[in-house]
């Protein structure tokens, strides 16, 4: 396995400026998790660019880092305050699992409280409730969900959401037919010295996992898998402003 | 019943005789139903039975009225060793079975009784029947054998290639080496507790249409029955309870050919209209009185899968305990006050003492919470009234996957290579005693993965987990402490105790 710590010590003058609100961030860091307790979920993951020397606060990604692994961070600088805790804050933020191995560390809350857990706004209504079917006409539409790097993992509390608003609609519309389009980040690039690239397989999990929800979930819907590589960015609403984040997606078209 | 009863100590049967609630509750049993049931005797089932326990009274619920067991095929010996149903699900165990009543039952019939089937009661049945020792994992840990095939070649429907390998690293009883037995002969055998057959309106209740720890919707039921709740079986090997009872059937009952719709029809009848919880503490008294509401009724008359953080709270069935009125406190025994107010803030200690939760696979991978992730008992125990999983409850609590599992000598070891990605949280290779859902999936990630056990009746079942590793209710506790650290006061560890007790 590379040693990721090499490899971002040789990125470093590469990104060495400091960021300001609002501006894109891309880097591969180590994950440190500071046990604070506002109750549940409520810890911090925090984030070190090596590049600038600046840690992190990615604590808001749907996603969140495993501190046994390397994560990529993606999102932007928010310029909200730094109480929650003790560093720069991101959002919107990304923060994907990699599979390099890292040393686990935990910081103590140093007397910063984390962040009381609040429910994401895409979240899942339970199935007791009856969702409020769509009204017509209908047309050809597209729905897009959103995966972590090199994953076909439909997200809970973020592309699980996407996937039902696109269930209830479709149920709705009844499609004469769906297309399903997994795209895959498989063009290599340079991240903290780190040469990353989905899998281009990836792109095809994504679709057959996503084909397979919606045939559960409506089972006479005619759907069409299909999968393409080198993804690029596209400027879409849920994928927050995040140009790797739109790359890495599943796109569901009907068609009548 | 008097076996029974023998069990229960002195102090604790002096406190039974106390409260006016458990005289009230004596009153109604006018004579003590004998607590073991055997295939066929065909007894009526009554559409309300208690039966005694350490902790205090069991009840169960047969909504609908009583029930000829007569010809029934849950009750019945319907397969080729003498088994029912009943044999291995009893009333007085909660629907499941204690390894005191396996041991019981071993000195009573002196090993005859078809509980002790060499299919499954016994170690392996290429050992010497007639032997106590050969059964020692039925008797001593209330563990049956369970013989999956392996490579599995399936899974929902669809062909599986598994990710991994299995290798044996150590088989005590023969069942994973002998001629025909193990990964070579096409199967493996690993040894779990029998699950409770009750309240299943609640294990087959779909709260969310989507799995978040599979990151895909619900399956169908293969019958068409909507969504599959994936909360059957200890490695969610059925998805419905027609699957269910066929398994069982075949395996346990050894029936030859196949169970009837009709007969599958009246089990599924019987089933589905049971509710089981414990009714009345021996320390505590009536557990629906002064304001709660423990005991099976709540059950009955509740909706199924709801997700307690976002309706009524996990196990708030005991918070009118929290602070009991005066006149209501007079009524009581200092002792009895004492234990309500301990189960009271067990609830909420179940609720709300948050620890990190880490390297539990189900939990922390994939489904994006984080490893750690800080929660409490409620996080995956989330369903009101029941405190199982709303969601398909596989998750790796370690209880059966080494370095967090205790060592058992008696227990056959595999050595688990994965072939493409490695586990999320083991690595490459590693060592089980029971793969669990992998066993159903073929996947790697899944090793280790069982399915959340029901909460109720836990006093009338011990041992717990799936492999009995906890003998009583403190040992599970104490697990959870020492696999995550969480730092329970010795009072929080009793709370949580007496909880389990009465639910």
């Amino acid at each position: 396995m590379k040693k990721l710590s090499f490899l971002l010590a040789l990125a470093a003058p590469l990104s060495a400026q400091a960021a300001e609100t609002g501006d894109l961030l891309r880097f591969v860091a180590c994950p440190v998790y500071r046990d604070a307790d506002s109750g549940k979920k409520s810890g911090c993951w925090l984030a070190d660019d090596v590049a600038v020397g600046i840690r992190y606060d990615v604590s808001l990604s749907p996603y969140k880092p495993d501190w046994n692994r390397a994560v990529l961070v993606e999102g932007r600088l928010s310029g909200a305050a730094e109480t929650a805790c003790g560093a720069k804050v991101m959002d919107p933020v990304r923060a994907s699992v990699l599979p390099e191995a890292c040393q686990r560390h935990m910081l103590p809350a140093e007397g910063y409280p984390g962040r009381k857990f609040v429910l994401p706004k895409r979240n899942v209504d339970p199935a007791s409730i009856v969702r409020k079917a769509p009204e017509g006409p209908f047309a050809e539409r597209t729905f897009v969900l959103f995966f972590e790097f090199d994953r076909s993992f439909v997200v809970y509390q973020y592309s699980d959401y996407l996937l039902d608003k696109a269930v209830t609609w479709l149920a709705a519309a009844k499609p004469k037919k769906v297309v399903v389009t997994g795209f895959a980040a498989s063009d290599p690039e340079t991240v903290s010295g780190h040469s990353i690239a989905e899998r281009a397989e990836v792109a095809r999990e994504r679709a057959e996992l996503v084909t397979e929800s919606i045939h559960r979930m409506l089972p006479d819907l005619v759907i069409e898998t299909r999968s393409e590589t080198g993804a690029k960015p596209a400027d879409l609403p849920d994928a927050d402003g995040i140009p790797g984040q739109s790359q890495r997606r599943v796109e569901i078209r009907a068609l009548f | 019943m008097t076996d029974r009863l023998s069990r229960i100590p002195r102090s604790i049967m002096a406190a039974l005789l106390l409260p006016a609630a458990a005289l009230a509750l004596a009153a109604t049993q006018k004579a003590p139903p004998p607590p073991w049931w055997s295939p066929g005797e065909g007894r009526t089932f009554p559409a309300q039975i208690d039966y005694r326990n350490d902790s205090g009274t069991l009840r169960s619920l047969l909504v609908g009225g009583p029930l000829p067991t007569k010809g029934h095929p849950f009750f019945e010996p319907i397969g080729s060793n003498g088994r029912a149903c009943v044999t291995c699900h009893q009333p007085a165990d909660g629907m499941s079975l204690s390894a005191a009543t396996a041991a019981e039952r071993w000195d009573v019939t002196k090993g005859k009784d078809p509980l002790f089937a060499a299919i499954d009661g016994s170690n392996c049945p290429i050992l010497p029947q007639g032997d106590r020792a050969s059964h020692s994992l039925l008797i001593e840990r209330g563990l049956f054998r369970i013989q999956r095939p392996w490579p599995v070649k399936e899974w929902q429907g669809k062909p599986v290639t598994p990710d991994f390998t299995i290798d044996v690293v150590r088989d005590p009883n023969g069942c994973n080496s002998a001629p025909g037995y193990g990964p070579a002969a096409g199967n493996i055998s690993i040894y779990r507790r029998p699950r409770p057959v009750s309240n299943f309106k609640y294990l087959l209740a779909v709260g969310f249409a989507y799995d978040p720890k599979q990151g895909i919707a619900l399956p169908r039921d293969p019958d068409g029955h909507g969504q599959s709740s994936g909360n059957l079986m200890a490695d969610n090997r059925a998805a419905n309870l027609r699957l269910q009872m066929e398994d069982a059937a075949a395996s346990h009952l050894q029936l030859i050919g196949k169970l009837t719709p009709k007969q599958e029809a009246a089990i599924n009848d019987f089933e589905m209209r049971l509710y089981t919880a414990q009714q009345a503490s021996a320390l505590g008294g009536a557990l629906d009185s002064a304001g709660a509401s423990g005991g099976p009724a709540k059950l009955r008359d509740s909706e199924p899968g709801a997700l307690g953080s976002i309706g009524t709270p996990v196990w708030s069935e005991y918070a009118a305990w929290e602070k009991i009125p005066p006149e209501e406190a007079a009524k009581l025994t200092s002792e009895q006050l004492a234990f309500r107010k301990s189960v009271a803030r067990g609830a909420r200690v179940f609720r709300d003492k948050t620890f990190l939760i880490t390297d539990s696979s189900g939990i922390n991978s994939p489904a994006g919470f984080g490893n750690p992730v800080r929660n409490s008992c409620v996080f995956c125990h989330n369903m009101s009234q029941m405190g199982n999983d709303v969601a398909p409850g596989q998750v790796d609590l370690g209880t059966t996957t080494l370095p967090f599992a205790d060592p058992w000598a008696d227990l056959p070891l595999f050595r688990i290579t994965c072939l493409k990605a490695p586990h999320p949280f083991y690595g490459r290779t590693f060592f089980t005693y029971d793969p669990g859902f992998a066993l159903s999936t073929g996947r790697c990630a899944d090793v280790g993965k069982i399915t959340l056990q029901s909460l109720r009746g836990l006093a009338a079942r011990a041992p717990y987990f799936s492999n009995g590793l906890a003998k009583n209710l403190r040992g599970i506790v104490d697990y959870y402490e020492r696999r995550y650290n969480i730092g329970y006061t010795e009072q929080e560890k009793q709370d949580l105790v007496n909880l389990m007790s009465v639910l």
